[in-house]
This record gives structure tokens, C-alpha cells and sequence, in this order.
């Protein structure tokens, strides 16, 4: 009783902050301020002070993920039970699971699979972990190699099917032989596809394979169905905030004021109109030099781009002039957009103190 | 600046640093089995290698020592092998409930099939040869008709299904079909059909085949063994399939049904008119359908409930709280018994992590005569916790032997039966007004009422008492309460299903002599009396008198149905006691919901934003939980932004985000947030000193991490192209 009260205050509580929250931004006046104010220093100055920070509070966080020691032979239990653990909290958590695998988990082998990267190519690591799974079966007896036929065939040729085939075999004895497989942020950049989820709850179901996985993003449950969470996932919840910080997981995150900002996309720009003709130069030029004096406009006509730079000898045709303009824009020194009257312009996207600069250096 | 943490692990995760960047790698692999087995050797030294200077040592030492008192003795291996045997008879009781649940419509499901493939083979066998050619064959379009069993599952959510479909393949095949089970997720546009039938392929043809070619199926139906058979395809939930692949599915089927006798059975969770919605007209008409309907959830839990907690298949069993908790967990979060089943072990397994006697259960279960224990005794330590259990000092035995021990086990048990067999008798009674058994244990699991009875002198069975003023003595079993109902209705039972009531409270007593006495007492009289009835009945007598005799009739049996319902309450008064009420209970009992919620649902939403709001709670360092509620720059980073995010609204602008970081993160006294907040241009002016702009990197770049930090978790949305200046809150509260 107490309990559904309670939720339902929570409701209330969040649909009130809500709606705080958009009153707040839609009455106060927007701060105008613009990110281009802050004296941004350089991008590699930042990089390299992003290196160094200090970190603080390194003892509490020691002693924090210390603490955490004492529940990994309760983990191990949950893990043995087939229970998948999934591990919650704000702070990186993979210094703290893969501490857990290498203490706790002596007797399983461990692969760990790295989901806060770009890309992951799942059939590779499961050729890896059908690898280890066939080195273990056979260390455990001699007789077993009988009952697994297929080992004779190198699992790199082996469709995803007869891998997970094969992981789901018949155990020998209970719990004889196992794979831990470690996922760090299973909701990561690489494995939020709807695929990779459902090949990993297929993985996670198997008789031979148990689960230790991460998650960062708050939403991260919701890349789960029921048939996941309840009988393949089969998860059983940590909260174990660690308060470190995200150093691997954060690698191929841009820095945000590194990212977008003005000098150094125009530095960028800059380099690649070096590198291009002079004639190719001279039309970006002369499509800079509308946008700043037509600063209120949308952009500049293509065909009144054409007119001009016919005019002054730097296209001969159409042509000429469109393969300028694949040039410019497949560096994303050139946007078009479409005009109030309907036909499409070209604009540069930059600020114009920004495009100024632009033009200074190039004309040097 | 690496963690301190990694300097006290052991030194494999610090060179891992390359690794970092490898989609996978293999961290370690298996020890040989030889070595594997002193595992409390290596669990010795790992403690070594943990105990880093930096601890607080005393602290940490009685915590993990107690800890490792209990987990690392040999008694962790038992109580794994107790989870082991206790968690299988669960599951296989389970399994065998929802097997006779659905046994009848599986019966039903399989005569369908055997007449239908009658149907089929009635219209002709093809011979070998024509049989064997990749292409269907072409006969009158009325034989293209698919037998299509559409199977009612009463459920939204499929993951209760989908074990029932499987039962359903195994209860087939072992009446001499072929059988495929299809999933839905085989169905997708992704896929396609070539998906479909190379499963169909691997689960007939038992190996992998590269071409997804319908006429390999064929050819292997022709085979000697096989035939004569049906072909059974199972496709667990129809809605959930790819519109064009299935349609696509049905008519290649259709085509070659001659030759390959399929019949299908499909899941529908909704309605009957689903297929007419799902498929194309052109598949859908050579569909000939018959329904079937599996039982609801909430039968389908009752039998769960009934065979798992009730009979005490395992001798495991809940507590009130985690009892309501699993029912809420039911109710509210999806209604499937998988998930019930799902906390079921759950808390089995946190019963058995944790409770360091719960080993005992095993014996406990397997005791036949008082003998818990058998010839084994506990060491002290094992003792000294077994008579330190709450329950136990409660009850201040003095002495404290193993002999005592074993003695409580098997009260305990004896007590267990006989709560049971008393919820068994009221639930029978309860299914006169469709209550459910969960709700009934819930009640009866209540400890408060224990605790109220055993207040109230013990005046035994009162011959003259009615079942309200047994009510009345205890006032835990309120009127509104599911008991009360369920005594309640004892009352206003016809004769016939009153006669049916005590037959079967009369097989469920057999263990308590004394109840089963009077039940078969009631038995005799209701007998008697139904004797006279009918017996004035055949006699014809005239109208006004036999009037009259009815009348006297209905006023004894409506006694008979007072002493019935006087006998229930007795029953429940004297023997339904909650386990929470016994002695020694800890060890079979969990108790733990807290800990069972933390494990079952994850709240990453308002857990991870409750880290950053409140992380002071969780870090307990000395330096920022003084500063109570204003943001003081010793805080973690990522955490003063998200305290500073809280005053914006939806759009955070990142000018002002950083200026106010800055001035939080720089202001060496505790200046109070609003403040800083309201002047940070002409802060950041003033504060000309050569700190700053040395620094100015190092903010910017704890600013930029911080943000990065929040982006991973989820709370922010980056700046666009139309908004380049702001981010976008994601949640608002906890």
C-alpha cells in the first residue's frame, strides 16, 4: 500500500519537474551566450589536459571499490545459479569486473568483450570464446572430443548457428565447464544494434557460457524485450557505483568544446582549400565574399554562382563548376539549403568573423 | 593518474592497457582441474593482495573476516549442491504443473492433428517418383489447404508461451510426429523466408544445410522412416512475425502440402482475426483454422503457487513480505508466471548466498523421522549461529546441542504440513469465490496474526463457537480480510458442492488425525442428511409436508455448513501458523525483500542520477559531506555539473554551464551556488590571477570530460546543429 503510494508521488514528482523544467526554459529569456565566447584553448591543449586532470577523492574511491571485494563470492554463487550479473552505477566498472574474473573466476575461463568501441565484429569473438570453450572441454577428458564432431571443423568456418549450436551443448557434468564472457557496456556504441542484442541473449542462454556485463546510459533496459531479460539475460541487478572515471569508455567521445567550434573548424577548412587548384580556391572565394556582404540571405543562387565565376574565366561549364562543388562539400566546407523561393542555394557553414579569418589565410 | 584501485588488484588487469583498445580478448583461461580444487588456497591469498594500506583496517577486516567465515569454509560448496537439488525440484515440479495444466488441450491438440493428416492422405498419396522431383506437385486447388491450429494464449506478454510451445513440440513428437518449432524472430523481413526453412531444414534434417530448398524436405519425407507421419510447424507467436515472410511461408507450404503433410500451429495472443489481419489474402485462403485456448496466467500461477509454496515441494519457502512482493511483481510488472518463477529463484539463490545454515535444507527435506541432521554434527561456530537466529532467541532454549537443532528441523516441518494442508482446505473453499492462492498465502503468511493468537489464551477447540466468533477472538482476521471471505462462503454452500468441499478437505487432512476425524463426521451427517432428502423425495408425500421437511432439511444443512465453516477456522486457528512464527524458520525461510528487489529490478534511471546527486552518501568522504547542500569544489566533477544542470531548464546553455563550473570548482570558500551563478562574466573578469588562466586548459578539459561522462550515462543530449550552444537535458527528477 505504502509502496504504490510512494510511486505514485514519485510520478507526480516527475512529471512536476518536467514541466518545471520546460517552464523554465520557455519563460526566463534564453541565455544567448554562445559557446564561441568562452576562450577555448587549443584542441591539443585540451587533449593533453584532459590526460591530466587530478583526480579526486582517489582514496574514498579505492576504499569504494574495495568494499565491492566482499560481494564477489556472492557474484560467483549468483553467476554459478545462472544468473547473468549486470553491473549499474555511475563510474567506469570495468577495472573493478575485470578484477572480479581474475580473482574470483579462476576456474572459468574469460573472455571480455569491449562494447563502449566503434564497431565489434560478434562472429570473431564468438570463434574466440568457441576456441576457449573447445580447449576447456577437452583439458576436462579425454572422451569428450567423441561427442563434439564438429571440433574437427575450425570454428572460423562455422556458420553463427552451429557456434551457438555448440555452446548450448549438453553439459557433462553440472556446471562442469564454463566461458564467462565479460561485456563491458553492453550498451555500448558497438552492441546497441537490435542485433547484437538478440545474438548476445542468444549467447547468454547457452548451457556453456555465463554473463558478466556492464551498463553506463540510464535508458539501457530498454534495449531488452521480456524473452530477454527474463529467460535468456536472465539478470540479476548490481548497483555498484564506482566514481571512476570513464577513461577508455570515453575515448571516441568528441570533446565538446573541442568539437564544433569556430577556429578550429575553420583551421580544418583552411587546410584542405590549400590543398586544392587555385581556380577551385577562387570560387569558394567568391562564394565567401556573397555570404559576407549578404550576411541576412540564405544563401547564394547556383546559377548566380555560375554567372560569376563564368564571368571571370574560373569554370568553363556546368560541369567544371559541380565537380568544384562535390569537392567543397564532401569536406563539409559547402551546405545547400533550399531557399524561401524554392530553389537551392549554397552557403558556407561558418560564423562570418569565422569566414574572414577563413579568407585571410588563404590569401596569404 | 591510475586509480588506486588497479594498484591493488593483481598486476594481470594493470597490463591490460592494450587490451583496452581489442574488440575481445581473452582475459584467462581455465585453471586445470587439479588446481581448481584448492580454491580456498587461492581465495587466502587474494585477501593478501586486497588489503591495500590505504584501508581503514579494522574496518574492513571485520567485515570481510565474518564474511569469509562463512563463505569460504566448505559449507559455500553445500550450499551450492542444496541450491542445486532444491532449485531442480522447483523447476521440475514446475515443469510437471504446467505440463498437466496444458496436458488436456495438448490431447486435444493432437487428436486434431491425426484427423487432419487423415484429411490430408485421403486426398491421395503421390508415388516416389513424382514425390522426389524439386517441384510440387499440381493437383485441384481445394487439396492446397493447410490445417492450421490457431492456439489462444489469453497473454499479452509471449515469454510464458513460449515454454508452453515447447512442451507442446515435445508432447507431439512423443506421439509420433515430426516437429519444428518456430520461432517469431525466424520470421523477419531480415531474414526472410530462406531464414524459415533452413530452420526447418536443421530441426527435420538434425544438420546444418546451406540451400534453403523446400524439395530437400520433400525428399526426406520420402524416406521409409518418415513417413506416414504428420509434419508438425510450431510458430509461437503470430503477431509478432514479418507480415510478408510468413505469408510468403504459408503459401510455399500450401504448394507443397501434398507431398509434405504440414500442419501448423500457430500462437495468437490477441484474437481469433488476427491471422485475417496479419497474412495477405492469398495466404490467408488456404488456411482451414480451429481454434484451441491454453489456460490463463492466473490459473496457470495458482498451480505454480500451489505446488511450489504451498505443498512445499522443496522444503524452501518466502516470507510475508517477499511473498506480497512477488505478487506485486506480478501484478504490476507484467503478469507472466516467468517472471514470478524468475523471483522465485531469485530469492532462492539469495537465500542460499546468504543464510549460511540454508545447507541444511537438503537434509531438512530429505528427513523422514526427526532426523535433520542424520549422524552429523555442526561445528560450534554452525551452532552458535543456528541458536542465534532471531527466532531462536526468541524462544530462549537453553540449551544448545545438535540433538535440539534437529528436533526444532522436524517441528518445523511438521508445523510446515500443517500450514499447508490449512491453506489447501481454505483455498478450496476460496475457489467457490475465485480467490486467488496467491492472495490467500499472502494472508496466511501474515506473522501478526501469529503473534495475536498466541496472545489470546489457548482455549482449544470450542464445540459451541461459531466460526464469527472464532473471528472475533482474532482480530488480525478481519472481515474484509481473503480468509475471512473464504470461511465466509463455507456458510452459503449448496448442499452438492458442500458435499464436494468436504471430500476433498477430507484427502487433504489425512495427516492431521484429528481434523480428518471431524471432516469425515461432517461427511457422514451431511450423508445421513442427504439421505433422508432424497429418500422423502422418492417417497411421495404429499406437497404441504414435504414443504415443510425441506424446510427442516435446509436448516440442518445450513448447521452442517456453520460446523463446517467452524471447522475451517479451527483448523486455522490451530494450525496455520505463518513460518515467521517458528522456530529455526531463518533456515528454510527468505526473508530478505530489499535485497531481492535491489536484484531483480534494476533502476539505472533514478540509481544513476541519485550517484551524481548524492554522491557524498556513497563515496562518505570528509570533505564534501560538510559542506551539506551547496556545491563545494572538492566534489567530483561530473558530479558539480549535474547539480548545476538541475537549475536550467530543458536547454542547458553550455556558455553558461561552463562559466558557473568554473566559478564553483574556483571559488575556494563555500559560496553558495546561486550566487556564483549570477555573475559569472564579471567573475571570470575580476579573477585575473595567474592561477586561473594557467589553468583555463585544465578547466576546460575537466568541463569537456564532464560532459562526456554525463553523454555516456545518457543525461544529456548534444548540442545540434540547430541548437550548437546548448544540450538537452534527458531526465528531469529522480
Amino acid at each position: 500500500m505504502t509502496e504504490s503510494h510512494d510511486e505514485n508521488e514519485e510520478e507526480f514528482e516527475f512529471s512536476r519537474n518536467y514541466f518545471l523544467a520546460k517552464e523554465l526554459a520557455g519563460s526566463g529569456k534564453k541565455s544567448t551566450h554562445k559557446l564561441s565566447d568562452i576562450s577555448i584553448v587549443d584542441e591539443q591543449e585540451l587533449r593533453a589536459a584532459t590526460a591530466d586532470i587530478e583526480p579526486k577523492h582517489e582514496r574514498e574511491i579505492a576504499s569504494l571499490i574495495n568494499s565491492y571485494k566482499a560481494l564477489y563470492s556472492k557474484w560467483v554463487f549468483e553467476l554459478r545459479c545462472g544468473f547473468g550479473l549486470l553491473m549499474y552505477g555511475f563510474g567506469s566498472k570495468k577495472a573493478l569486473i575485470e578484477d572480479f574474473a581474475s580473482t574470483a573466476l579462476k576456474e572459468y575461463s574469460v573472455v571480455v568483450i569491449n562494447g563502449y568501441l566503434q564497431s565489434i565484429n560478434m562472429k570473431q569473438a564468438m570463434i574466440a570464446i568457441a576456441g576457449v570453450l573447445w580447449d576447456q572441454l577437452k583439458n576436462k577428458g579425454r572422451d569428450s572430443s567423441g561427442s563434439f564432431p564438429k571440433g574437427q571443423q575450425p570454428f572460423s568456418s562455422q556458420s553463427i548457428d552451429s557456434l551457438l549450436a555448440f555452446f548450448d551443448g549438453p553439459q557433462v557434468e553440472e556446471n562442469d565447464c564454463c566461458v564467462c564472457v565479460v561485456v563491458h557496456s553492453i550498451d555500448g556504441p558497438a552492441l546497441r544494434g537490435a542485433e547484437f542484442q538478440l545474438l548476445l541473449a542468444r549467447l547468454a542462454s547457452c548451457s556453456h557460457i555465463r554473463i558478466v556485463a556492464s551498463i553506463d546510459h540510464v535508458n539501457a533496459p530498454l534495449l531488452w524485450d521480456k524473452k530477454m531479460v527474463h529467460t535468456q539475460f536472465n539478470w540479476c541487478w548490481y548497483h555498484v557505483p564506482t566514481f571512476a572515471p570513464y577513461k577508455v569508455e570515453g575515448i571516441f567521445f568528441p570533446l565538446i568544446l573541442a568539437h564544433g567550434n569556430t577556429t578550429q573548424s575553420a583551421k580544418t577548412a583552411a587546410i584542405v582549400l590549400q590543398s586544392l587548384t587555385p581556380n577551385a580556391q577562387s570560387v569558394f572565394k567568391i562564394l565567401a565574399g556573397y555570404q559576407l556582404s549578404h550576411p541576412d540571405e540564405e544563401g547564394m543562387p547556383m546559377d548566380n554562382l555560375y554567372t560569376i565565376c563564368r564571368e571571370r574565366f574560373l569554370v568553363s561549364s556546368l560541369v567544371t563548376l559541380n565537380s568544384h562543388l562535390t569537392e567543397f562539400k564532401d569536406h563539409e566546407l559547402v551546405k545547400t539549403r533550399r531557399h524561401s523561393d524554392g530553389q537551392d542555394c549554397l552557403y558556407i557553414p561558418l560564423a562570418s568573423e569565422a569566414l574572414e579569418k577563413l579568407l585571410s589565410e588563404i590569401s596569404d | 593518474m591510475a586509480p588506486s584501485v588497479t594498484d591493488s588488484s593483481p598486476p594481470s588487469t594493470t597490463c591490460t592497457s592494450e587490451n583496452n583498445l581489442q574488440q575481445f580478448f581473452v582475459l584467462h583461461k581455465a585453471l586445470p582441474p587439479n588446481s581448481e580444487r584448492k580454491s580456498t588456497g587461492t581465495g587466502k591469498t587474494r585477501r593478501r593482495i586486497n588489503l591495500s594500506p590505504s584501508l581503514p583496517e579494522s574496518l574492513e577486516k571485520s567485515e570481510v573476516e565474518r564474511a569469509k567465515e562463512y563463505h569460504e569454509l566448505p559449507y559455500l560448496k553445500l550450499r551450492m549442491e542444496a541450491f542445486d537439488i532444491v532449485w531442480s525440484k522447483i523447476e521440475s515440479t514446475i515443469k510437471d504443473v504446467l505440463r498437466d495444466i496444458n496436458n488436456s488441450v495438448f490431447q486435444e491438440i493432437n487428436h486434431w492433428v491425426r484427423e487432419s493428416f487423415n484429411t490430408i492422405r485421403s486426398c491421395g498419396m503421390p508415388n516416389f517418383a513424382e514425390a522426389t522431383r524439386p517441384f510440387p506437385i499440381v493437383t485441384d486447388p481445394t487439396s492446397k489447404q493447410i490445417f492450421t491450429g490457431l492456439v489462444l494464449t489469453k497473454n499479452m506478454e509471449f515469454v510464458d508461451d513460449i515454454l508452453a510451445f515447447e512442451e507442446l513440440g515435445v508432447y507431439l513428437k512423443s506421439q509420433g510426429c515430426h516437429v519444428a518449432n518456430l520461432s517469431s524472430v525466424e520470421f523477419s523481413a531480415q531474414n526472410g523466408i530462406a531464414g524459415c526453412l533452413r530452420s526447418l531444414l536443421r530441426q527435420f534434417l538434425m544438420a546444418t544445410v546451406d540451400s534453403a530448398d523446400i524439395s530437400i524436405l520433400a525428399s526426406w519425407y520420402m524416406e521409409q522412416k518418415n513417413y506416414d507421419y504428420p509434419v508438425v510447424v510450431i510458430v509461437d507467436d503470430i503477431e509478432r512475425c514479418c507480415r510478408s515472410v510468413l505469408s510468403d511461408f504459408i503459401l510455399i507450404l500450401s504448394e507443397w502440402v501434398v507431398k509434405i503433410p504440414v500442419i501448423l500451429i500457430v500462437g495468437v495472443a490477441t484474437t481469433v482475426n488476427s491471422p485475417r489481419e496479419i497474412l495477405h489474402s492469398n495466404a490467408l485462403r488456404h488456411l482451414s483454422p480451429c481454434k484451441f485456448s491454453l489456460r490463463t496466467p492466473a490459473e496457470r500461477m495458482d498451480s505454480i503457487v500451489e505446488g511450489v509454496l504451498v505443498k512445499q515441494c522443496s522444503g524452501f519457502s518466502i516470507s510475508q513480505r517477499v511473498a506480497i512482493f512477488l505478487r506485486n511483481y506480478f501484478v504490476s510488472q507484467d503478469g507472466t508466471s516467468t517472471s514470478f518463477i524468475r523471483g522465485l529463484k531469485m530469492a532462492c539463490v539469495q537465500h542460499f548466498s546468504m543464510e549460511p545454515l540454508s545447507f541444511m535444507l537438503n537434509k531438512y527435506l530429505l528427513e523422514k523421522d526427526g532426523q535433520a541432521l542424520g549422524n552429523e554434527s555442526l561445528p560450534d561456530l554452525m551452532l552458535k549461529h543456528a541458536f542465534d537466529l532471531p527466532s531462536t532467541r526468541r524462544n530462549k532454549l537453553t540449551e544448545q546441542t545438535n540433538e535440539i537443532l534437529a528436533q526444532g528441523l522436524s517441528e518445523l516441518k511438521r508445523l510446515q504440513n500443517r500450514w499447508s494442508t490449512s491453506v489447501m482446505c481454505l483455498y478450496e473453499s476460496g475457489k467457490f469465490e475465485k480467490i486467488r492462492l496467491l492472495d490467500i498465502i499472502c494472508e496466511a503468511l501474515d506473522p501478526e496474526s501469529c503473534k495475536s493468537r498466541a496472545s489470546d489464551t489457548h482455549t482449544g477447540m470450542e464445540k459451541d463457537s461459531s466460526s464469527d466468533c472464532l473471528f472475533q477472538q482474532y482480530p488480525s482476521l478481519q472481515k474484509c480480510s481473503i480468509i475471512y471471505r473464504a470461511v465466509r462462503k463455507v456458510r452459503d454452500l449448496p448442499v452438492e458442492e458442500l458435499h464436494k468441499l468436504l471430500k476433498r478437505w477430507g484427502r487433504l487432512t489425512v495427516d492431521i488425525a484429528e481434523i480428518h476425524e471431524k471432516v469425515k463426521e461432517l461427511q457422514s451427517l451431511l450423508k445421513s442428511e442427504n439421505g433422508r432428502s432424497s429418500k422423502q423425495d422418492l417417497n411421495n408425500t404429499p406437497r404441504r409436508h414435504a414443504s415443510q421437511s425441506q424446510n427442516m432439511i435446509e436448516k440442518e444443512t445450513k448447521s452442517i455448513n456453520e460446523k463446517a465453516a467452524t471447522l475451517l477456522a479451527c483448523l486455522i486457528r490451530d494450525n496455520m501458523q505463518p513460518i515467521e512464527c517458528l522456530t529455526f524458520h531463518e533456515i528454510v525461510c527468505f526473508k530478505n525483500v530489499d535485497e531481492l528487489r535491489l536484484a531483480l529490478i534494476g533502476d539505472p534511471r533514478r540509481r544513476i542520477q541519485a550517484d551524481l546527486l548524492e554522491f557524498q552518501k556513497i563515496l562518505q568522504c570528509s570533505c564534501c559531506s560538510r559542506s551539506g547542500n551547496s556545491l563545494s569544489p572538492s566534489m567530483h566533477d561530473t558530479s558539480i555539473m549535474y547539480n548545476l544542470a538541475q537549475e536550467h531548464g530543458d536547454l542547458i546553455n553550455l556558455h553558461d554551464w561552463y562559466q558557473s563550473f568554473k566559478s564553483t570548482v574556483l571559488c575556494p570558500t563555500n559560496k553558495k551556488k546561486h550566487k556564483s551563478k549570477q555573475s559569472p562574466l564579471t567573475k571570470k573578469r575580476k579573477g585575473t590571477s595567474e592561477l586561473e588562466n594557467q589553468s583555463e586548459a585544465s578547466f576546460q578539459a575537466r568541463f569537456c570530460r564532464a560532459v562526456m561522462e554525463l553523454q555516456i550515462t545518457g543525461l544529456l543530449r548534444m548540442p545540434t546543429k540547430r541548437r550548437p550552444d546548448f544540450v538537452q537535458r534527458v531526465a528531469f527528477g529522480l
